[in-house]
């Protein structure tokens, strides 16, 4: 049993073994590979199969099974064009040389893949793939530049993973077939994004490579998402201004030096100690985070775009990656290896060795020894030895363009694929179905096409605390043409405070409202646009107890205003908060400086204490002085022990001025200013008040336009705006009721007269006599026709009212109400529609002499008619 | 006109009349009471109606220096006088009196609004210092001559003027004329003139008045240069080389030689005297020159001391009102935890506590205040010792180039003493050119005289370079030492007004805490 045992271990180990080693002639057919080529051991111990084993099992070949192959099955081909399903002479002997180049490649360089150079397309026919890039300009402007496109490509279509991740696929669709369907492996991105740019005048390729694993599957949740990284903010130069010549010495620095160098010492190692610890959680932190190696590092097969500098004002080479959208420079680490490339125009192999991913690749086409091209001549010919020599070189581009096209031995085929084509609905909803959901580290971003959602939610951005994504930091949502102009809502969910941003045109000119809850008199901080608002309100800022004002460029100067309330007075009756304001408890206001008055008549400050019956005033400090005059008024008693009225008395104002004047001493200056107070105090009150009014208002309309969210829809807008299509198609009918009447006003008289007459030939004048006289007496006894049938049914309408009357004559003792009710309801339509008989009677009789003219005149100038019947008159 | 009034005793402007009416139309009600209480100063009134008061002679005014408005209408005023000092006056009501001439507002730059209408004035002038004039009654008076529109011309914001009930008004053409010559104006006899009556105006005068605009053109370009040139020499004088930038000094120096003229007549010194003259001003314009480049730098001095001691000033000021609103802060809320604290020992302490603040702001104050004063005291010296030292190279080097001019003087002065001594020589012997004039020969009668001649020519000319050079230096010497005092002095008075504000305000802290002691003791 044991021996069986054992021999059964063997029998599956080789089973493993066999397997192993194909996996491992898979992996060494590949050549230059950045991972080390592992070297086929030749003898296999239990251990090592065992090990194999074991790592084969960890070897996680990620199936894609909730993404429905894009297989031909669903693809309709019997719509497609001839180029499609044929090829033309001239791309048959392009196939032929290039399986004569393959042939020759695959000799030179036994140990690499086969080129990537001709898959089946969508009718199964092979093509080159150089000829499925069909460049196009689109006829977007938003199109233009290589960023909105690629990022256009990415949204578009939905990514299909390879079939088989170490291959290139076997087919290579159309872009038309891709945009059809919208979806696309990425080969299948990078063929439509090259189009597009190549069309836009980019130095484009598509790259048949190796990249990393997050790459080939689209993952980007180890990629910090743009729009959560924070600008960084440009750290200002001081500029350190020489001192000048009678710059005053600063006094003598008394601290001792040394204690200071002790004082820096420590500072500097706690920094240091700071810093490290803070590293080293860094450090942890990026471990903890770096994923798992991938088995198939360097194997998996991914096709991206190379752009060249040169064109376009591009500076230097970059990468993008289709499904993302995002350039790399061509030194990234996620892109392992080229194996070749190609425009529309050829196709080059790298000859170069990755071992180091693509860092050391020099992208100079026209160097044979790097690149080996398949065309000769077409593209690059020559090595660009020297800048001035490139340079010479793009100037005569047209003339050289010419003189290739003499020598060169073949040219590329025009392409086979139909011209691309984005209707503008598929581009503004841009995404499949209009939805889109990206996963980036700690983040997900959602996009939905505009008008989408019913409350105008273009895209939300998620933020997470952790890498599973299970705990929500904040949450960012983009609106797009809303009514109430909102633009960003900003949700953070550890303060629960919520930030809602407006674009301007709000009615209240809201620019910014962050709040905790919509209830009133809670924290809240409303920013405006203060160029909108009459009294120049830059910010409010409320806590339950204040409320925080701050104002810019009024004309009475002021910037600040800040109301204490006191806790609410219980009434007995019952009333509604409005009826109810809380007691203003003290106002702040501050003033700017205001150029027209002297400093120490200028109020810088001035405090109500409303419940203490004070005012503080301070002013503005002149500018060769360091203090402030400052005055207070007290209210306390208005009636002295006699029980007179106490107008003014000294103590009621303290003064203190910087430079004493003489005339504010007096006490009818601090009489009027005081009486100029309160009535200031009465004014700023009711300001507080209708502030708080004002607050309530906005978070009303703010509720509502929360409930309807209604969506503007600009009048340029054809296919949303309902209005305008009313419009146009009422235009549309009218044209329409329009265009009927013309015909009918042509409609001829005469047809049904000349049928009877043998066709083809010419009238003669008694035929046309007789016709004018058959259609003009047909013509009256129509009309008496009508005559007859407008009085017959007058005449039985005056019957049959006669009769009802008769009856109602005989039976009005013994009728109900209802029926007499009945009678007379009757009576009253009856006799209009008698009325409206004998109406149209006489109108009838009134025109039908006139119509019967008028038929006649037309007859007499009618081209068919008229000459005979001139002459016969 | 007044009529009603003619029978009263024609009055003067007195203090009972002055102080009736400023009680009248003083304040009324309760702040009425409290002005009766304290009596209102004449110089804080703003406004006052003397109207219907039978007032011949206006006097008694000079106290209203405030004053802003003035009615003095339906009288019997027949001067304008007494009115010098009220400056600030905008609004002045002189109608319905008996004035004949206007006279007497030539202080009263801020008027806006005039009125004279009923009077009996007969002409319009003397109204030059009206700049700000907008509008202006004239109406029933005895203006006649129709020019009097022109002198209106000046006033670039009169935009309301009535006219009618004049003789001119009677003309034709006056309305046409006013529209045409004061373009600007809006109302014209309490009606606004419309746009068509100016154009038309405008065409039927055309020509008059691109004439008239011409002429006041010119006169503006002379005015203009006028001025340029004022300020040129202006600047020129502020670098104390006036008059050098050319022949001056030369021509200054023949002005009062009456032997030199006759001497340059003689043969062979012109040409002497034109080289001579040539090398003079060349000199001269090398002093005026270097003149202005010193100027130049001592402005820069001047403006980058100027800059830092105001950067310091300011900067010390910055501090101290830092120092000050920290204080406050904690001197507000200490002295709201004093009103609430009940204890009487606690509070005690709690005073010791401010007042202790009180002094150590004072303390801190006053060391800001006294190490700017060291270190202004510091830069001042800096700057001085500089401003001389540039002043005395400066006067060093006019000097060298004065004495360049003396070695001229001194060598033309050899020249033309050979040739005076040729020519006596010659006139000795008889043979003397028979052009040379009669007083010319009176020189050379014998040697003493010539030689005399000479030098006297001589001595006015070196007279005239010393006079010049010490001109230039005392100048330069008394604006060194002046600027130098001025800055002393201003340094000072800046100190002392900083320790007296810091000692006013200290002071107003400590009584205010004293005051809260007080009270705090009587409650």
């Amino acid at each position: 049993m044991e021996v069986l045992r054992e021999k059964v271990e063997e029998e599956e180990a080789a089973e493993q073994e066999e397997a192993a080693e194909r996996a491992e002639r898979a992996r060494t057919e590949k050549m230059m590979r950045p991972v080390e080529v592992r070297k086929e051991e030749t003898t296999l111990t239990q251990e090592t199969l065992r090990d194999l084993e074991k790592k084969l099992s960890e070897i996680r070949i990620p199936v894609s099974a909730e993404l429905p192959a894009f297989t031909k099955d669903i693809i309709d081909i019997s719509m497609l064009p001839v180029s499609y399903k044929t090829n033309m002479p001239k791309e048959e002997q392009l196939l032929q040389l290039a399986d004569n180049f393959s042939r020759q490649y695959s000799h030179l360089c036994p140990d690499r893949v086969p080129l990537f150079l001709h898959p089946l397309n969508e009718c199964e026919v092979p093509k080159f793939v150089s000829t499925t890039l069909r460049p196009t300009l689109m006829p977007y402007p938003e199109l233009y530049n290589w960023d909105s496109c690629a990022q256009f490509v990415s949204d578009f279509l939905t990514m299909v993973p390879l079939p088989d991740p170490l291959k290139p696929p076997s087919h290579l669709y159309s872009s038309t077939t891709v945009l059809k369907y919208q979806k696309g492996n990425c080969f299948d991105f990078s063929t439509l994004l090259c189009s597009m740019l190549i069309g836009s005048g980019y130095d484009a390729y598509c790259v048949n490579g190796y990249g990393s694993q997050d790459l080939c599957h689209m993952d980007l949740t180890r990629e910090v998402c743009p729009l959560t990284v924070k600008p960084k903010e440009t750290i200002k130069r001081e500029e350190k201004v020489l001192p000048k010549k009678y710059t005053i010495r600063p006094p003598r620095d008394l601290c001792s030096r040394f204690e200071q160098e002790q004082e820096m010492k420590r500072q500097q190692e706690i920094r240091a100690q700071e810093e490290k610890r803070l590293k080293e959680e860094e450090e942890r932190r990026m471990e903890a985070e770096k994923a798992n190696p991938d088995a198939l590092h360097g194997l998996r097969v991914h096709s991206w775009v190379l752009v060249l500098s040169g064109k376009r004002e591009v500076p230097e080479n970059f990468f993008i990656d289709p499904f993302t959208a995002r350039s790399y420079s061509t030194q990234d680490e996620h892109f392992l290896g080229i194996e070749s490339l190609w425009n529309h125009r050829n196709y080059w192999i790298n000859m170069q060795d990755c071992w180091n991913c693509c860092k050391d690749l020099i992208f100079d086409l026209g160097d044979p020894v790097r690149w080996e091209y398949m065309l000769l001549g077409t593209d690059k010919p020559v090595l660009s030895l020297t800048e001035d020599y490139s340079g010479i070189n793009d100037e005569d581009d047209v003339e050289n363009l010419d003189k290739e096209d003499e020598d060169k031995s073949f040219d590329m085929p025009h392409s086979w694929v139909e011209q691309i084509e984005i209707s503008p609905e598929a581009f503004k909803t841009r995404c499949p179905n209009g939805k889109k959901v990206i996963p980036y580290k700690r983040a997900k971003l959602e996009k939905w096409a505009p008008y989408l959602n019913r409350n105008g939610l273009v895209s939300r951005l998620t933020t997470y605390e952790d890498l599973e994504c299970t705990n929500i930091l904040e949450i960012k949502e983009w609106y797009q043409s809303r009514e109430d102009m909102l633009e960003l809502k900003h949700i953070n969910k550890t303060t629960g405070l919520k930030t809602d941003y407006f674009k301007p045109g709000h009615p209240h000119a809201l620019r910014v409202h962050s709040y905790k809850s919509m209830q009133p008199e809670m924290d809240r901080v409303i920013e405006f646009y203060e160029t909108a608002r009459v009294d120049g309100l830059i910010k409010r800022e409320e806590t339950p107890g204040t409320m925080t004002e701050y104002y810019q460029g009024r004309s009475d100067f002021l910037s600040y205003r800040h109301a204490d309330f006191g806790p609410r007075v219980k009434k007995l009756t019952l009333s509604s908060t409005e009826s109810n304001p809380r007691p203003i408890v003290k106002i702040t206001e501050r003033f700017l400086r205001n150029p027209a008055k002297p400093a120490e008549e200028d109020v810088a400050e001035r405090v109500f204490l409303v419940a203490e019956e004070r005012i503080q005033l301070r002013y503005h400090c002149r500018e060769d002085h360091i203090t402030a005059s400052k005055r207070e008024f007290l209210r306390r008693s208005e009636v002295d022990s006699k029980g007179n009225k106490i107008i003014m008395t000294p103590d009621m104002c303290i003064t203190f001025e910087v430079e004493p004047m003489e005339h504010t001493k007096k006490l009818l200056y601090q009489y009027e200013t005081l009486m100029h107070l309160k009535k200031e105090e009465k004014l700023s009150r009711h300001q507080v008040w209708e502030s708080e009014l004002e607050v309530l208002e906005i978070l009303k309309l703010r509720e509502e336009e929360e409930e309807v969210h209604t969506l503007t829809i600009s009048i340029y807008d054809t296919k949303r705006n309902e209005k305008s299509k009313e419009y146009r198609e009422a235009m549309e009918r009218v044209m329409h009721e329009e265009h009927l009447r013309q015909v009918e006003t042509q409609l001829d008289y005469l047809a049904p007269f000349l049928v009877q007459l043998p066709p083809g030939e010419k009238l003669t004048r008694w035929q046309a006599v007789r016709l004018k006289d058959e259609c003009l007496s047909d013509f009256k006894q129509r009309l008496i026709n009508k005559a007859n049938l407008i009085q017959a049914r007058f005449e039985k309408e005056t019957q049959e009212l006669q009769k009802k009357q008769q009856w109602y004559q005989e039976n009005q003792v013994t009728l109900t109400p209802e029926d007499e009710d009945q009678y007379l309801s009757y009576c009253s339509q009856a006799m209009f529609r008698i009325r409206i008989l004998e109406q149209r009677l006489n109108r009838h009789k009134e025109l039908a002499p006139l119509k019967y003219l008028a038929l006649e005149e037309k007859l007499h100038k009618d081209p068919r008619l008229g000459e005979l019947l001139k002459m016969f008159t | 006109m007044n009529r009603l009034y003619d029978s009263m005793e024609p009055r003067v402007i007195d203090d009972g009349m002055l102080k009736l009416a400023v009680g009248e139309q003083g304040p009324q009600e309760e702040a009425g009471e409290l002005a009766k209480q304290e009596g209102i100063l004449f110089k804080d009134v703003l406004s006052l109606q003397l109207d219907f008061r039978n007032i011949l002679r206006i006097d008694n005014l000079w106290q209203f220096e405030n004053l802003r408005k003035l009615q003095l209408d339906n009288n019997i005023i027949e001067k304008i006088e007494g009115l010098e000092n009220l400056t600030h006056l905008v609004w002045l009501d002189l109608s319905f009196n008996n004035i004949e001439t206007i006279e007497g507002l030539d202080t009263l730059v801020n008027l806006e609004d005039l009125s004279l209408f009923n009077n009996r004035i007969s002409s319009i002038d003397s109204l030059d210092a009206l700049v700000k004039l907008q509008v202006l009654s004239l109406g029933n008076n005895q203006i006649d001559n129709m020019m009097n529109i022109i002198y209106l011309r000046r006033f670039s914001c009169l935009r309301t003027l009535s006219l009618s009930g004049n003789p001119i008004s009677e003309a034709e053409d006056y309305k046409m004329f006013i529209c045409a010559y004061l373009p600007d104006l809006v109302y014209l006899d309490f009606r606004r003139i419309d746009d068509h009556t100016k154009e038309v105006a405008e065409a039927k005068h055309h020509y008059s008045i691109e004439e008239l605009k011409h002429r006041e053109n010119l006169m503006q370009a002379r005015l203009e240069e006028e001025q340029a040139r004022r300020e040129e020499l202006e600047k020129h004088k502020t670098a104390f080389v006036e008059h050098l930038n050319g022949s001056f000094l030369f021509d200054s120096m023949y002005a009062e030689d009456s032997e030199g003229n006759k001497l340059s007549s003689l043969p062979g010194v012109s040409e002497f005297l034109e080289a001579y003259r040539d090398k003079f001003v060349i000199i001269c314009v090398n002093i005026f020159e270097y003149g202005l480049k010193q100027q130049e730098k001592r402005k820069t001095e001047l403006d980058t001391f100027n800059e830092c001691v105001h950067e310091a000033i300011q900067e010390n000021q910055e501090q101290g009102k830092r120092k000050i609103a920290k204080f406050e802060e904690k001197h507000l809320m200490s002295l709201s935890a004093i009103r609430e604290e009940l204890e009487m020992p606690n509070i005690e302490k709690m005073i010791l506590e401010c007042s202790t603040d009180i002094s150590e702001l004072f303390d801190a104050l006053m060391t800001l205040e006294m190490q700017l004063v060291e270190q202004l005291e510091e830069t001042i010296n800096m700057f001085e010792r500089n401003i001389v030292d540039l002043v005395g190279l400066f006067v060093e080097n006019v000097q060298s180039l004065m004495a360049q001019c003396r070695d001229l003087e001194n060598h033309h002065h050899e020249k033309v003493l050979e040739i005076s001594i040729s020519t006596l020589e010659k006139a000795i012997k008889g043979d003397l050119d028979e052009d040379l004039s009669e007083d010319v020969r009176a020189l050379f009668v014998d040697k003493d005289t010539t030689v005399n001649a000479v030098g006297a020519s001589h001595d006015i000319h070196l007279l005239k370079i010393d006079n010049r050079e010490d001109e230039l230096v005392t100048r330069i010497n008394s604006w060194c030492t002046r600027l130098v005092d001025k800055i002393h002095r201003d340094e000072i008075m800046r100190n002392r007004k900083r320790v007296k504000e810091i000692n006013l305000y200290i002071d107003h802290m400590k009584s205010e805490l004293d005051n809260l002691e007080y009270s705090d003791i009587l409650d």
